[in-house]
């Protein structure tokens, strides 16, 4: 039976079918499903290279889903490391300490997708003392209405901040790198997450790519995951749906086109295509990378609740404690039905 | 395809409510589609379309993507990665990056000469076929090509970019049926940027990879021009596009000090690898 993941929205089935549905009862369907998707994570944001050796490494592996996602961490963390440094050693390093506090927080709470604070509360006030002595944000402050939400005016820190908060700290790490609302840009911000020291991009990373993995995923609460889907896709419908759509044969060179769900550049660079829409800019690589999340979270809570009961039963008692309605729901319903 | 200040032109120009699709580009000045020049109150000619093979993928490459490429896209890496191994010119990938990204800013439609302000790059089309229509095989679309002024990722002047592989092959060179717009496929402006590169290398003094981009403007200026205050503005500007993308040109591991052609396997061979066959009425 096919779970039915309507109970978060119309559209999230469809949305799930963008990546295509499989069977976690399948070595061989699961295999396939994630060396396609992280193929194409790894395409996407520059590290396929180095995927592709970490993969043929594990060829062999018997758990394909721990075998991808060590591989994904390993590639990431050492393309990262052959790329230019984003922020100096300070910031990353306040960064680092910062995004372990907001994980653990996330993660008590099942809500890693996007994860807000109070900056005053979390280590060095989610600041960092750069070469002058000031202080400085150690995160860009994305409380304006931007694709992921409306803003997030408050409440405002209880605490005065030494660099200037005055508004919640947000980050969207189920995007990772793209992880502002209002600041998307073509590259991903969370990329310049790392110095010579320090690499918080790949704390964040393995966030976002936790997504994959049945027990984070069933841990994550899809309705945080589906609200702010709601907003990407009302935000963007509009740009999108000026876009011819691609047919094989008739495009042309250099345009972007709507090609199965995602956006395609027919023979040109996607890194340089975008839209620009009231919320500001949209690049096409941050469209497809957001996009592709979302799909990919919500093919692998389907596979995972088709599969629960006989696959791995000991997730059960996450489904029971859930405080997700639609997850039960959905359980019971498999359950029900063999 | 001697050239030298370029503005980029881009191909989108889908305006939707509230907001328009877009090639970003530094220098953009047009956002029509690339078209044909026709005299007032004729029909634009009808060119040709072409489809060539996709961009290539990380997987279609050996060569290492990660390492000393700064901002290039990702998705054009194997692509430039690809021209150095096919024209085995070794550490040649970083540089054309660095030329395309004066060139094109990265955009494959890239279209100097479609704007009203850029009758410069017209002008210096129609004097590349005027001046050397004579000397060498005819252009099916020549007059298309005189209008066209430069374009694709790496800025070349359409009637250059047509005439590429003729003083190595002749009549045999491989574009001289098609269409100035063929400069727009990427593969096809690989090939002649490939072309281009080893004619430098051969041909000229070529001291390191500024030269390279001082003969891509006009490689006059490696010879009576060097010196030259345009052939220094030249040079600055290209280690300036190094620094602002990101790319270390002193890098000894990604790119050699002096590049070499010596290798060079000649057009056919590159021509097949990198643009494949053309269709039979342009080929």
């Amino acid at each position: 039976m096919t779970p039915d993941l309507s109970c978060y929205g119309d559209d999230i089935p469809a949305l799930a079918d963008l990546v295509g549905d499989f069977d976690l009862r399948s070595p061989l369907d699961t295999r396939a499903w994630y060396t396609r998707e992280w193929e194409a994570l790894g395409e996407l944001l520059g590290f396929a290279q180095p995927l592709a050796a970490e993969l043929a490494a594990r060829r062999s592996a018997g758990d394909w889903i721990g075998a991808t996602s060590e591989a994904g961490l390993t590639a990431f963390a050492g393309w990262l490391r052959r790329s230019r440094a984003g922020v100096t050693d300070h910031q990353a390093v306040a960064q680092a300490r910062v995004l372990g506090q907001l994980i653990n927080m996330g993660r008590d709470r099942g809500e890693l997708w996007r994860v807000t604070a109070d900056p005053t509360t979390l280590e060095t006030g989610a600041c960092y003392q750069d070469e002058s002595g000031a202080w400085s944000r150690a995160f860009y402050p994305d409380t304006a209405p931007g694709y992921f939400g409306d803003g997030w005016t408050g409440p405002p820190p209880r605490a005065e901040s030494r660099c200037g908060w005055t508004t919640p700290l947000v980050l969207h790490l189920g995007t990772f790198p793209w992880v502002y609302s209002s600041r998307l840009d073509a590259s991903g911000p969370g990329l310049r997450w790392t110095s010579a020291t320090a690499a918080p991009a790949v704390d964040a990373f393995r966030i976002m790519t936790s997504g994959f993995q049945p027990e984070a995923n069933l841990r994550q609460d899809a309705r945080q995951v589906a609200a702010i889907y709601r907003h990407f896709k009302i935000q963007t419908a509009p740009l999108i749906a000026r876009l011819p759509s691609y047919r094989q044969g008739q495009a042309q060179v250099g345009r972007l086109y709507r090609r199965a769900g995602f956006l395609h550049v027919h023979q040109g660079s996607l890194h340089v295509a975008g839209i620009n829409g009231p919320r500001g800019q949209l690049p096409a690589t941050a469209y497809n990378h957001i996009i592709r999340r979302f799909a990919v979270f919500f093919a692998v809570r389907r596979a995972t609740v088709r599969a629960l009961t006989t696959w791995a039963p000991e997730m059960g008692s996450l489904v029971a404690t859930s405080m997700d309605p639609c997850l039960r729901a959905q359980v019971k319903g498999v359950a029900r039905a063999g | 395809m001697s050239r030298l200040w370029v503005t980029v032109g881009t191909v989108l120009g889908v305006a939707g409510i509230g907001g328009a699709a877009m090639l970003y580009s530094r220098r953009a000045s047009a956002a029509s589609l690339p078209a044909p020049a026709a005299a007032p109150g004729q029909k634009p000619p009808s060119l040709p379309k072409i489809e060539l093979g996709p961009l290539p993928k990380a997987g279609d490459v050996t060569g290492d993507l990660t390492t000393n490429w700064g901002d290039t896209p990702v998705d054009l890496r194997p692509l430039f990665v690809l021209m150095e191994q096919v024209s085995k010119i070794e550490g040649s990938s970083r540089g054309f990056a660095v030329i395309a990204f004066r060139e094109s800013k990265f955009v494959t439609v890239a279209h100097n000469g479609n704007a009203a302000a850029e009758q410069d790059e017209r002008d210096s089309s129609r004097r590349a076929y005027k001046n050397n229509k004579d000397r060498n095989p005819p252009l099916k679309y020549g007059e298309q090509a005189a209008e066209f002024g430069s374009g694709g990722l790496f800025g070349l002047l359409a009637p250059y970019f047509l005439w590429t592989g003729v003083p190595e092959v002749g009549k045999k060179a491989p574009l001289l049926n098609a269409p100035p717009t063929l400069v727009f496929e990427p593969r096809a402006a690989a090939f002649a940027a490939c072309v281009y590169m080893q004619r430098l290398l051969a041909h000229y003094r070529v001291d390191d990879l500024a030269d390279i981009k001082v003969g891509w403007a006009n490689p006059s200026l490696l010879k009576d021009g060097r010196g030259s205050t345009k052939y220094h503005d030249v040079r600055a500007n290209f280690l300036g596009d190094a620094m602002a993308l990101g790319i270390d040109l002193t890098d000894a591991t990604t790119i050699p000090p002096k590049l070499n052609a010596t290798a060079w396997p000649g057009v056919p061979a590159v021509f097949k690898a990198l643009v494949g066959a053309l269709p039979q009425e342009i080929a």
